[in-house]
């Protein structure tokens, strides 16, 4: 009421855009013009055979999209970003679960499950590193004393990218355990009296009111963490370099590479912009659909 | 009746236990296995027999650790990064909060979600085009570099404006009642009153960037400016063969010790914060 008569009063249009514009202006600067940059420089050959840079047009994106390589990254990608969050979620909801039955030494399980998220992820990586170590380390020491061969997992083709999963399930998911026990304590005291007001039994209270509520919560933090996972490279980086035979390597991974690597400023900006791009369509599908429900509900 | 209840209630306790306590033991055994391997010597290490527990227990790794990089200056240059960035942050994030919380005007929304793209879109899927940026700037090789990324977080921005929304309206008008704006508003009403949702974005973010990776390896190539992760992964890849892991394991003790400690202290706050904060960033 009051405040109405004061905005209207004071009637100055800008005023929004000055509290706005700290923020807006870090977020152009580093968020929106890289995404035009890089769409920009994807039309151009620049790298160390073409030190000046040469306009190319869209040959830079026929030539990606030719290559295998790129969808053996983009299969990498998907396989590992689903698999992690999928598990971690799962397993995170299923642990959530149990400490939410308030038994003594709860203190213990949420701590000894929490800590990894306070590890940086390439400590994790070494860690590791180190566990899946050929010979020495702990897992190989361990398939010795029950009578298996040595295995050197993280250097096998078929088995890379699933130590790398393991990693980041380990890394992820008492970060999930904490999510889903806040869902499981935060739902309003007022839904679930206004159902028993109505007449509802615990089954029904927990159908029509928890898991309405915690479903739409928990699908949106799955998409948005699969989208972040998309973007995963610490691991990659300090754990495998995409080795062996790429069959590691993720699609940021490749970006750096590209990049920073061969230098190849053209194909790393290409990338990029199909990177950016897709995440870009990922938030207006995300917008449009549950987050609009997510949004006005939180 | 009530004999019955109970038992069912032991039952599902039991099947707790059943699930919590491997698990637990299995997530706990990469770190019992870092500081077993950092108290070793690296001949008892090289040894085939593996044990947990040394034979002889040697501190010598954790000064060799030092002696070998510039772990201090690491630390600096770290404490320094995250405090410019929170300290960035909050004055972004509060003003950008109050008027997606409490000022009307035309294009609100698609602005809102404008800034929430940020939180798809992480420094390291346009590291490319940044690097161009602060290479232009003269900025490469800095702690500014590191940060400036950072210094708008949608996520804060979030986490803040449902914070401020939740603020009774009569409030902020007691402020303007006495002639105060928008500014004196928050940093008299909305800031004190949102202090559970600015603890939470201030551990989330300290702990983020403490353990942040990829961008600071881009855009830094010496000590000046290096953070300890970077300088963690550095001396593990000077060496061409397989790392030495004793001394490898010491040096990750040093990087990841004081948040696992402050972890342990503030437990309470540090989970509380977590489990407040929904979506990471």
């Amino acid at each position: 009421m009051g405040g109405k008569l004061f905005s209207v009063s004071l009637g100055n249009k800008f005023k929004p855009f000055l509290y706005l514009f700290p923020a807006a202006f870090f977020l152009l600067i580093f968020t929106y013009y890289p995404i035009f940059r890089a769409i920009y420089i994807s039309l151009f050959h620049w790298s160390t055979d073409y030190p000046k840079k040469v306009f190319a047009g869209l040959q830079n994106y026929f030539d990606i999209l030719r290559e295998p390589l790129f969808w053996k990254v983009v299969k990498n990608t998907f396989l590992y970003s689903i698999s992690t969050i999928f598990v971690s979620m799962s397993l995170g909801l299923l642990l959530a679960i149990q400490v939410n039955k308030g038994i003594k030494l709860g203190g213990f399980f949420k701590v000894s499950l929490f800590y990894p998220t306070m590890i940086p992820m390439a400590a994790a990586g070494l860690i590791w590193l180190w566990i899946y170590a050929p010979s020495y380390g702990l897992l190989d020491n361990f398939f010795r004393q029950v009578g298996l061969p040595n295995m050197g997992l993280l250097l096998n083709a078929n088995t890379a990218l699933w130590c790398v999963v393991v990693t980041a399930i380990w890394k992820h998911v008492g970060y999930y355990m904490i999510l889903f026990l806040a869902g499981l304590q935060n739902i309003p005291d007022a839904l679930i009296d206004v159902a028993t007001i109505e007449g509802a039994g615990n089954w029904r209270k927990f159908r029509s009111v928890t898991f309405p509520l915690i479903s739409s919560y928990t699908f949106f933090i799955f998409i948005i963490n699969i989208v972040n996972s998309l973007q995963s490279v610490d691991l990659i980086y300090i754990m495998t370099q995409g080795k062996p035979a790429h069959a590691s390597k993720l699609i940021v991974y490749y970006i750096y590479q590209q990049a920073f690597r061969y230098w190849n400023m053209g194909m790393g900006s290409t990338l990029t912009t199909m990177l950016a791009l897709f995440l870009l369509c990922c938030v207006v599908l995300i917008f449009s659909t549950i987050g609009r429900k997510v949004y006005y509900e939180v | 009746m009530i004999k019955l209840i109970s038992g069912g209630l032991k039952k599902i306790n039991f099947l707790a236990y059943i699930i919590l306590m491997p698990f637990s033991i299995i997530m706990l055994i990469p770190l019992l296995l870092l500081i077993s391997t950092a108290l070793k010597s690296l001949p008892e290490l090289m040894n085939v027999d593996f044990n947990w527990i040394p034979k002889e227990i040697i501190f010598s790794n954790f000064s060799k650790a030092m002696s070998v990089a510039p772990f201090g200056r690491y630390y600096i240059n770290t404490i320094i990064v995250v405090l410019m960035i929170l300290s960035v942050q909050v004055v972004t994030i509060s003003l950008a909060a109050y008027a997606f919380a409490r000022l009307k005007f035309r294009g609100r929304d698609l602005l809102f979600i404008l800034f929430l793209v940020q939180l798809m879109i992480p420094p390291q899927s346009i590291v490319v085009p940044n690097y161009h940026t602060l290479s232009s700037l003269k900025l490469l090789n800095t702690k500014i570099a590191i940060g400036v990324v950072y210094f708008a977080s949608a996520y804060g921005t979030f986490l803040m404006r449902q914070a401020f929304k939740a603020i009774p309206m009569e409030m902020e008008d007691s402020v303007k009642m006495d002639g105060g704006g928008g500014l004196t508003a928050i940093l008299h009403i909305f800031l004190p009153l949102a202090k559970p949702s600015l603890i939470a974005f201030a551990l989330v973010s300290l702990s983020y960037h403490w353990n942040e990776f990829f961008w600071p390896l881009i855009v830094t190539d010496t000590v000046t400016a290096r953070t300890l992760t970077v300088g963690l992964a550095m001396l593990t890849q000077a060496t061409e063969s397989s790392p030495e892991w004793t001394l490898t394991m010491a040096a990750t003790i040093i990087v990841i010790f004081p948040l696992l400690l402050a972890f342990v202290i503030f437990q309470r706050k540090f989970i509380q914060s977590f489990m407040h904060s929904g979506i990471k960033g």
